[in-house]
């Protein structure tokens, strides 16, 4: 009974408009000090559930049965204030996204005092100094300068550390930690768990590691609980559940992770594809030198700087990097949706800045578009069968209502929907399904320019994988181009046959995918690829060290 | 640096937004009956004099020529003679404006002392009667026209319980206002109630949106009691949209005045106004729009900047 | 795909509960909406049963209390008190309905434009709606009193003028949001006209900020109207309005008659307050943002 979190039997169910929805179900776990257990599954799982339950935080319309200690204290039966004397001292917790997770009017150094003044009896002077000292432990340069910053002066992931230094205040037995990386670049990501894994090992401090993400499992946890509608599946050691899985449910999700092949020989490179240049084709889509500045003035922001590119016919580029590097804006520079301040952009061989009316319209006519979030690219006010079938309404003016229906039929089952589902609203769908009605459009007109800005990153894997391939299946049936925004490295070496790397608006390296990704040229994107986690314990352990003893310096 | 930017900005807009404010006074100068001649000379004039003056004052010419004329006038300071009271306009409005002020800033002072506990308390009770009783009753005091609220307080407090008088503080200057602070009472709550309810609306939705923010759970996590949360936190990030709301506000404000003043026979601008209303004293009424109107342009400015001090964001150039 | 699976794979588990079972949980907003149809029948079916001559003075029947004969006495020209409600009833929801819904089409045009335009055109319209806001409308209605005094029709766009300013600005919010959607973007850059974009996604997912705004304006009109006539510029006699009534009946309050000032004013209360509870509970059933 020395565990420092214990929970049994636990069970949750929240009172929504439209009745009952049981979220958790018989869910029992412990972590023991020092070592860290990580709670996988996709979303509407219930881990983050289990993770809120563990420090009494779920939310009003929550009924909780079974049982949680924590460091011996009962917290399903605590009251408010036995509750908030054990959160922060006891127990602490990382969230997920580090843009909200600070209350933005007050200063930084204050709301981590505030977390040490809540347990221990300090003025408020020595309180600010040990304030300023977590803040040094979570690695942020200059802590008693940067103690007076407001949150949103500091970066996404300098945030997260602050979130991090407020819940390590008290040198807690147990930290949850709910998706803290998520919302993070993979460079950043790679920082902060490191950051996490020194401090737990430092203190002996217990870790209810929540994520989706298999490479950070492999890269942080030492034992696994798998989770699959509120029920735990799976439960063991790290190198057995990600390498010996036993769960059928397990197995089909660590085969739908998309795997960076890190060596030539590796069992990585999936379904392969294209492999080497085959850069013959006509240029679809050309940037030359393009530069897009946003807005004027002392505050105009350069968003990409002097980037070519080009997508020829038949071929899937792959455009990485992370946030800020002006991937996005690439592609709506492609698209004519974002006007470039200097360069050329030529669609199918025609200057799209020089077309106007019916020549921009037809020149439109061979792209399709898909966009990143399921929820905003579809609008929710029209059917399915009116959403594919707009680009016909834009385009085909002339055809007749039966014909077009017969059209919208014949996509959806492209994209493998059923043709019942032309009647649905959006909402009624799934995040795939959406995914596959806004391809389904963008196909609808046989495009030879495929756009996907993020099309996937929004999905549970198991999701993406389909979509993923839909698309793949499609391209070598109907044999259109496509540029393929992406910030999973993993993802783009599937399924891209040249790759374009950006960093801060301009063009990092480029490359046949393969080559460019498995020997990078510059620092950067061999740091890019070092952080990404493999889903492979002994392998990632290997990577991450040769990572730390490679490139210290290269980190800040 | 930044501050500066933004305040040169911020103030070129408020012209920008008075400029339009006199071209709709001009043009309801000049949609006037008898154009504005009959409105400066009043109903009295001849048709020969009307001409007279039109030429005099280049009313005969196009009317962006007139326009600029007019706004040359402005600048001097000049806002035309009343032809009832006799005298500059400009100096009947100096005279007025201070009580109206007071009467203004004492509403809302009150209206927002009331409003913010208030809308507060009903958010943290949602849903309980206590949230019911007092939206109920801010609906009511929303709806409820001013000139109908002021009589039955006048009614219930002047005639039933005999606590206040019916008529605001006399006097020609501040001074005097002050020193008759218990006449000030009925006009100054007549004017806080709509306030009351339109601001305890906007702190509860605030203060409801601020207890769902992430920053709460993760004060909860770390050990703050709700009550420390609810002041140290959430409050001061309610607070900031109700302020910017106040900008918005001060028309209704002295809209309210307008009613408050006649109905107390408070010597204030309102009572000015209507006065001139009664007597087509055409150069009161526009003067008066026009001062109030910047009155309101300065308001939300001072509104904006307050803001602008309170949350670092909007100074960082972010939200 | 069953809801089973479709759990399974992560998606959204919450299906919203339809509009008319979420605005019939907002009791205020029900009872708002009762309100509201029992003075349309009072007013306009009312006259039917209760029978009242509102044209013709009659002084042999001034000032009476209320009694047997008349429910809520007569007033100072001997008019039927309780007749005279359902009568200026007619004129205050009528012109408040139509100024409302007239400032909410306005207000949405003009918003709509400027926030699809952005760029100078915005600044330009939208500093137009700062001047007008600055402008209090009760000062504006006052000149225009002493100018002229206005019929029904003319009553109905004067105070649509005044009023549409705080619709455009929630219009506009909305349009600059809707028009960064995913779905806009993609139509656009699919070669999709501005108008089909106007026309086929900004307006149609506008319409609940529409709806919500343009029940929130009645409220306010219905009240704008209560005071047109204490500021001179309401109907003229014989015909009333509620507000009118209040205001003729001031001076009398004082010396006791409280049957003409209690009718009329917990008539407008009432009628407000129920119009403001069911642009609440259509907010939080739309889910939309507009005034607290």
């Amino acid at each position: 009974m020395n565990s420092i979190l214990e929970i049994a039997n636990l069970g949750v169910v929240f009172s929504t408009e439209s009745g009952d929805v049981p979220a958790v179900r018989g869910v029992s776990l412990r972590v023991e000090p020092g070592e860290t257990l990580a709670l996988v599954g996709e979303s509407g799982s219930g881990k983050s559930t289990v993770a809120l339950a563990a420090l009494g935080l779920l939310p009003g319309n929550a009924r909780a049965s079974g049982g949680v200690s924590v460091g011996g204290t009962d917290v399903m039966g605590a009251s408010e204030a036995e509750l908030a004397r054990l959160r922060g001292r006891t127990a602490s917790m990382v969230f997920q996204e580090p843009a909200t997770a600070l209350d933005p009017l007050t200063r930084i150094g204050k709301q981590i005092a505030e977390v040490v003044r809540n347990h221990r009896d300090v003025s408020r002077q020595e309180a600010a100094a040990e304030a300023a000292e977590l803040l040094r432990r979570v690695g942020i340069p200059e802590p008693e300068r940067r103690a007076s910053a407001f949150p949103f002066q500091l970066s996404g992931g300098q945030r997260q550390r602050v979130v991090i230094a407020m819940a390590i205040a008290n040198s807690p037995g147990l930290l949850v930690a709910d998706e803290p990386t998520t919302a993070l670049d993979v460079t950043v990501q790679a920082e902060i768990l490191d950051l996490l894994r020194a401090l737990a090992a430092d203190s002996g401090t217990g870790v209810l590691l929540v994520t989706h993400n298999m490479g950070v499992v492999a890269d942080f946890a030492d034992r696994v609980a798998v989770m699959l509608e509120g029920e735990i599946v799976e439960t063991g050691a790290v190198e057995d559940v990600l390498l010996r899985p036993t769960h059928e449910y397990t197995r089909r999700l660590l085969a739908a992770v998309p795997r960076l092949a890190v060596t030539v020989t590796g069992s990585g490179g999936g379904s392969g594809s294209v492999v080497g240049e085959e850069a013959e084709g006509a240029p679809v889509v050309e940037l030359r030198d393009v530069s897009v500045q946003f807005g004027r003035g002392p505050r105009a922001v350069r968003a990409l700087e002097e980037v070519s590119l080009t997508v020829r016919a038949g071929e899937t580029v792959g455009l990485v990097g992370e946030s800020g590097s002006g991937k996005s804006t690439a592609a709506r520079v492609a698209l004519g949706l974002v006007a470039p301040e200097s360069g050329g952009v030529s669609l199918f061989g025609a200057d799209l800045r020089k077309a106007r009316g019916r020549a921009r319209r037809a020149l439109l006519a061979g792209v399709g578009v898909v966009l990143q979030d399921p929820v905003a690219s579809l609008d929710a006010r029209m059917s399915v069968a009116e959403c594919v079938a707009e680009p016909l309404r834009v385009h085909r003016r002339g055809m007749g209502a039966g014909e077009r229906r017969e059209r919208v039929a014949e996509v959806l089952e492209l994209v493998r929907l059923p043709r019942e589902l032309a009647r649905r609203g959006p909402r009624e769908l799934s995040g795939g399904q959406r995914q596959r009605v806004s391809l389904a459009r963008a196909l609808v007109l046989e495009p030879r320019l495929l756009v996907a800005d993020e099309p996937t990153s929004a999905l549970d894997v198991s999701v993406q994988q389909t979509v993923l391939e839909v698309i793949t299946e499609l391209q070598a049936e109907l044999g259109f181009a496509c540029l393929f925004v992406s910030h999973d490295l993993a993802v783009v070496q599937q399924f891209a046959g040249r790759v374009v790397v950006m960093r801060g608006g301009r063009v990092e390296e480029q490359g046949p995918t393969m080559s460019t990704l498995l020997h990078p040229g510059t620092a950067y994107t061999r740091r890019l690829i070092a952080a990404v986690p493999v889903p492979d314990p002994v392998l990632q352990r290997e990577r991450r060290e040769r990572r730390l003893a490679l490139g210290t310096g290269a980190g800040a | 640096m930044d501050t500066l930017l933004y305040l040169t900005r911020r103030i070129a807009q408020a012209l920008v937004v008075i400029l339009i404010v006199t071209v709709v006074v001009f043009g309801l100068l000049h949609a006037l009956p008898g154009g504005p001649a009959r409105g400066i000379l009043g109903p009295q004039a001849t048709p020969q004099q009307i001409t007279l003056f039109n030429h005099d004052q280049g009313l005969d010419r196009p009317l962006p020529v007139q326009y600029l004329y007019y706004l040359r006038q402005l600048l001097h300071g000049d806002l035309g003679t009343s032809y009832t009271l006799n005298e500059a306009v400009s100096r009947l409005i100096e005279q007025r404006l201070p009580k109206t002020l007071v009467l203004t800033v004492l509403s809302a002072v009150l209206g927002l002392v009331l409003a913010i506990p208030l809308g507060m308390w009903q958010a943290v009770r949602r849903n309980k009667p206590a949230d019911y009783v007092i939206t109920t009753l801010s609906f009511v005091a929303y709806s409820t026209p001013v000139y109908f609220l002021g009589l039955v307080l006048v009614l219930v407090f002047t005639q039933v319980l005999r606590w206040f008088p019916s008529q605001a503080p006399q006097g020609d200057t501040v001074a005097q206002v002050f020193a008759d602070p218990v006449a000030l009472v009925l006009p100054v709550v007549t004017g806080a109630a709509s306030m009351v309810a339109v601001f305890s609306r906007y702190m509860r939705a605030a203060t409801l949106e601020n207890l769902s923010e992430d920053y709460v759970r993760t004060a909860r996590a770390g050990g703050s009691r709700q009550r420390a949360i609810l002041f140290k936190h959430v409050f001061r990030n309610s607070l900031t949209p109700v302020i910017a709301m106040l900008g918005y506000y001060v028309p209704v404000l002295f809209g309210g005045a307008l009613v408050v003043e006649q109905l107390f026979n408070y010597p204030g601008m309102g009572l000015l106004f209507w006065g001139a209303a009664q007597s087509s004293d055409y150069p009161v009424l526009l003067g008066c729009v026009l001062v109030i109107s910047v009155a309101t342009v300065v308001g939300s400015l001072l509104a904006d900047v307050v803001q602008r001090v309170v949350d670092p964001r909007v100074k960082g150039g972010l939200a | 795909m069953s809801v089973q699976s479709a759990r399974r794979w992560g998606l959204v588990a919450q299906f919203p509960a339809p509009l008319k079972a979420r605005f019939a949980r907002n009791k205020l907003a029900v009872a708002g909406l009762l309100v509201v149809v029992l003075f349309f029948l009072f007013c306009f079916v009312g006259p039917l049963l209760y029978s009242t001559d509102q044209i013709h003075t009659d002084l042999t029947q001034v000032n009476l209390h209320p009694s047997g004969a008349h429910w809520l006495g007569t007033d100072a020209v001997g008019h039927d008190e309780l007749g005279r409600l359902m009568y200026g009833g007619k004129v205050s929801l009528l012109v408040g309905l139509a100024a409302g819904v007239l400032a909410t089409v306005i207000g949405t045009l003009w918003g709509s434009i400027a926030g699809y335009a952005g760029g100078w055109v915005d600044a330009v319209m939208m500093r137009v709606v700062d001047a007008g806001i600055a402008i209090p409308a009760l000062f504006i209605l006052l000149v225009v009193s002493a100018i002229t005094t206005p019929g029904v029709p003319g009553l109905i766009v004067i105070l649509g003028l005044v009023s549409w300013l705080v619709p455009s600005r929630l219009v506009r919010a909305e349009t600059l949001t809707l028009k960064r959607r995913d779905y806009v973007l993609t139509l656009r850059a699919i070669g999709g006209t501005h108008g089909r974009a106007i026309a086929r996604h900004i307006l149609p997912n506008s319409v609940s900020t529409i709806v919500v705004a343009a029940t929130f304006q009645v409220a306010d009109a219905i009240l704008l109207v209560a005071y047109v006539s204490y500021l001179g510029l309401g109907v003229q006699p014989p015909s009333t309005d509620w507000g009118g009534m209040l205001s003729a009946g001031l001076t009398a309050a004082y010396s006791g008659r409280w049957w003409l000032i209690v009718p009329p004013g917990l008539a407008i209360i009432l009628v407000v307050c129920a119009f403001n509870a069911i642009g609440d509970g259509l907010r939080d059933a739309f889910d939309v943002r507009g005034r607290g």
